[in-house]
């Protein structure tokens, strides 16, 4: 008898299972239909990083102290800067990122002393060559980039003449809190 | 009794009769696998493939165009005649098998009497071919999965036949078109709903469908006897298993669901009925894959030496006694 | 066969002129769980003798950390064990405090308990997932990533990553939550207890999936005590320890939870503890957010680089596969000495070599997968 108790015990406990599957068939799918439906990112999404645009200055506002570069554990950023004629603080002139040896840990946001770098939203980035994932952040800043010295050095001329009284970092040196 | 309408009596209607089935063969293991994936899909919260045709209906015909396209890679270690001769030697019985059934009252190539012992026969035969594919391909896992292929098959055709076999005893009768003329009045599940369960379970297993698919337990057994073939011959065995399964759904149908017979008093044609039935039967199968783990090799021989088998000859000789008190 | 039609036979592989034989079971295999290689010696489908291989994944990490400053451990800490990044991440955060003794924010102290213990529910409910998978149960396994999916969106808004996190800090955490947080957790608690039922109903009373682990892959207390098992394996064999009960850390001692035993020592107990556990973390993180204060995510003074005192500090936390302990020895530089990581998962899979002796190879399967190996853990 105890057999046939087991039996049915098992029987039924089958047919919970069919239920719960059944149940599921008519609730709505759960899946999101990638390429036509793009991801909502958060405000925290973490990508390969970028440089921040400043409004105020029209440019970002890397000045090359490569503490980004000392700590990163994956040693991809690399970082050249020179020091723009009239100017105390250096400037970045190349900004590169390895974006597939990058591990996104965000050190370097961390330690970045000027806030100029932040994370980019891109997620679907793809290449057949690893040399493609080389990431020159200063190529938006490129265009403008000898207008911005030119600002800057006009900037720092006013702000070495006592006389003239006008707002000496216009150009030069945004405003950053940290 | 018997009108054979399509009776093929030239070589003509022959040949013509086979080329419809086997394009019936090829569409319905195409509709059945676009099936099988839409369904787990839903069963799972997923949507299935959408994005060839409306609703993914054409994923099918794309995935037999690769599968064409594809290189036929013979790995160098395999018993070559084996290797090569297993994919036809699976997939031409189920051929054989299918021309079998009654799809309707006047739609019927041809119908033996002795039927049904002529499907389980071929049935019997398609795990030659799996063993075959295990042996020849000469890797372990290919072959530890044909040894469970033939274990299993053997003890669950055993069940399988003794639960069709109070049918045969109701019917008098294997000719599958003339037991389904028997069930006019009552179908034989009402009868036998045990036979049928007993049946079905054997089936599910027969097929090699989960919960029963030790032979190509994919997280044990990588994909067991088929590990080493690619391409259309991969193909010929996924083909052979769908085809196979829509066989121990027409057997199901035709033996306890009353085959082409439905409500008179509906205007529906009889082979409607038919593969209503068989598809309807394909779900629950699916159902059952979609919801359950697998078993273990030994427990699915205890399961049936020791449950099915005794059941199922409980079952023939409480028949057999009860035909012969009341009739 | 092949002799009759003119060809010569194939070789047969070379024997060891008995009728067992050798499988290799990975380290490309369906259900290895990553790059672990059985090395399986086998009389028709029963163990005669089984081998684990590892070291496939072997990254370095110990290495990796004796040649880059404190701070740049952090994101390899996470990468230890993929799936519960967060909980190893913060791990090595709480062992550098306490070797450059640094208070904690309260604050922090909260946001770390809550997101530790989605982690562990993420970590377990991907388990038994795979699990199912193993066992050749499809569908439980996309209704726990649907569930675990919730997690990652949760954790992802706030760590902006949705694996590896790198979200802890040397005294805090990076970023602060908000309330929306606190409503998708508590969403979260309460949308997990409801799928429990169905859980229960499809797969733990399942007649198939019972016959499948009860009385399978024992391993009795003697056995796990002796390998040095830990975490949800050990607690299926009866011994209720939990790291975050016998050596309270952060701030667990505060927080009212059980820790689940089950005395089979079976897959089916290690089965039941864990999603025990589930429940036990819900309750945690229910609290947590309960309690969770006002106030800073890190210390008031931030340093930028980070020189301990000569000296060394072990910190272990309870992960969710088991007691992960992370020593670290300093010389006084910007460069740890020495940094050796105990990993739960090393000690639980030298106890599965054990018990798979006489098994089948589709419980070979559902051990492994019952044991929780996650293998770059384990090479490290």
């Amino acid at each position: 008898m105890s057999v046939l108790v087991r039996l049915l015990r098992g029987i039924w406990s089958l047919m919970l299972g069919l239920g719960v599957t059944l149940k599921n068939l008519f609730r709505r799918p759960v899946t999101q239909t990638y390429p036509h439906q793009k991801p909502e990112l958060s405000a925290a999404f973490r990508s390969a990083i970028a440089l921040v645009n400043f409004p105020a200055s029209g440019s970002h506002d890397c000045v090359a102290c490569m503490q980004c570069v000392n700590i990163c554990p994956s040693f991809c950023i690399k970082v050249e800067g020179d020091k723009p004629e009239g100017l105390k603080r250096k400037r970045a002139t190349v900004f590169e990122v390895d974006y597939a040896l990058c591990s996104l840990c965000g050190l370097c946001i961390d330690v970045c002393p000027t806030n100029t770098l932040k994370y980019s939203k891109t997620y679907d980035d793809v290449g057949y060559r690893r040399d493609q994932f080389v990431y020159d952040l200063l190529t938006p800043f490129r265009a403008g980039e000898a207008a911005w010295r030119e600002r800057a050095r006009v900037a720092a001329v006013e702000a070495a003449q006592p006389a003239s009284a006008g707002p000496a970092a216009a150009a030069g040196e945004p405003e950053v809190g940290r | 009794m018997t009108l054979h309408v399509l009776w093929p009596n030239t070589a003509l209607m022959t040949v013509l009769a086979g080329a419809v089935l086997m394009a019936y063969v090829a569409f319905n293991g195409m509709l059945l696998v676009w099936l099988e994936r839409k369904v787990s899909a839903r069963f799972q919260r997923r949507l299935g493939p959408t994005e060839v045709g409306w609703a993914g209906l054409l994923q099918s015909a794309a995935d037999v165009i690769k599968l064409l396209a594809k290189q036929l890679i013979t790995p160098r270690h395999v018993d070559r005649p084996l290797y090569h001769l297993a994919p036809v030697l699976v997939f031409v019985p189920v051929l054989a098998g299918i021309s079998l059934f009654p799809f309707d009252r006047h739609l019927q190539l041809h119908d033996f009497n002795i039927g049904l012992v002529l499907l389980f026969a071929l049935a019997g035969l398609g795990f030659l071919g799996i063993f075959m594919a295990g042996w020849g391909s000469n890797n372990k896992y290919a072959l530890l999965g044909a040894m469970r292929a033939v274990a299993q098959n053997i003890a669950y055709e055993i069940p399988l036949i003794l639960a069709t076999l109070p049918v045969v005893l109701l019917a008098r009768t294997m000719s599958l078109r003339e037991v389904v003329e028997a069930q006019h009045q009552l179908w034989f599940i009402v009868q036998q709903p045990v036979a049928f369960a007993i049946y079905f379970i054997a089936a599910v297993a027969e097929t090699n469908r989960a919960p029963f698919d030790i032979p190509e337990a994919e997280s044990e057994l990588v994909a067991g006897f088929h590990t080493e073939y690619s391409g259309m011959r991969f193909a010929f065995f996924f083909l052979a298993e769908y085809t196979n399964m829509t066989i121990v759904c027409m057997i199901a149908a035709t033996l306890f669901l009353g085959g082409y017979i439905g409500p008179s008093w509906l205007p529906v044609p009889g082979w409607v009925w038919f593969f209503g039935k068989v598809y309807l039967l394909l779900l629950v199968m699916m159902w059952l894959r979609w919801t359950f783990p697998r078993l273990r090799f030994d427990q699915l021989m205890s399961f049936a030496w020791g449950v099915l088998i005794p059941l199922a000859i409980v079952n023939l000789l409480l028949t057999a006694v009860a035909i012969k008190v009341w009739r | 066969m092949a002799e009759i039609w003119g060809e010569p036979a194939p070789q047969p592989l070379a024997g060891n002129g008995d009728d067992t034989y050798y499988l290799n079971m990975g380290p490309q295999h369906p259900s290895m769980h990553g790059v672990l290689r059985l090395l399986l010696h086998l009389r028709g489908e029963e163990i005669l003798e089984a081998e684990p291989v590892i070291g496939y994944a072997h990254r370095a990490h110990e290495k990796m950390a004796e040649n880059r400053n404190y701070l740049m451990f952090l994101p390899n800490s996470s990468r230890v064990d993929y799936l519960s990044g967060m909980i190893y991440n913060l791990a090595y955060c709480q062992a550098m405090e306490r070797l450059l003794g640094i208070e904690v924010p309260e604050r922090a102290e909260h946001i770390r308990v809550i997101v530790s213990e989605l982690n562990r529910i993420s970590s377990h409910l991907l388990w038994f997932g795979t699990f199912l998978l193993d066992l050749g149960g499809v569908t439980p396994f996309l209704y726990a990533f649907d569930d675990r999916e919730e997690i990652l969106t949760i954790l992802e808004r706030v760590t902006g990553s949705r694996l590896t996190y790198s979200y802890g800090r040397f005294g805090g955490v990076t970023q602060d939550v908000d309330a929306l947080f606190v409503e998708q957790t508590l969403a979260f608690v309460a949308r997990l207890r409801g799928r429990m039922p169905d859980y229960h109903a499809l797969v733990s009373d399942n007649v198939i999936f019972r016959h499948r682990c009860e009385g399978v892959g024992l391993i009795d207390q003697a056995t796990a005590l002796r390998y040095g098992v830990t975490g949800p394996c050990l607690r299926a064999c009866g011994v209720p320890y939990d790291l975050r009960r016998a050596e309270p850390y952060g701030i667990y001692s505060r927080f009212d939870f059980e820790v689940p035993t089950q005395p089979a020592g079976d897959i089916f107990a290690r089965y039941l503890v864990r999603l025990a556990e589930m429940e036990q973390s819900c309750r945690i993180i229910e609290q947590a957010v309960a309690a969770l204060p006002a106030g800073p995510i890190m210390p008031e003074k931030q340093k930028k680089r980070f020189k301990p005192e000569v000296g060394e500090s072990y910190f272990a936390v309870e992960s969710a596969r088991g007691h992960f302990g992370i020593y670290i020895v300093s010389d006084g530089s910007e460069l740890p000495l020495r940094l050796k990581l105990r990993t739960p998962s090393f000690a639980n899979l030298s106890a599965v070599a054990a018990v798979l002796k006489g098994t089948m190879i589709a419980d070979t399967v559902a051990i492994l997968g019952s044991v929780d190996v996650v293998l770059p853990e384990v090479d490290r």
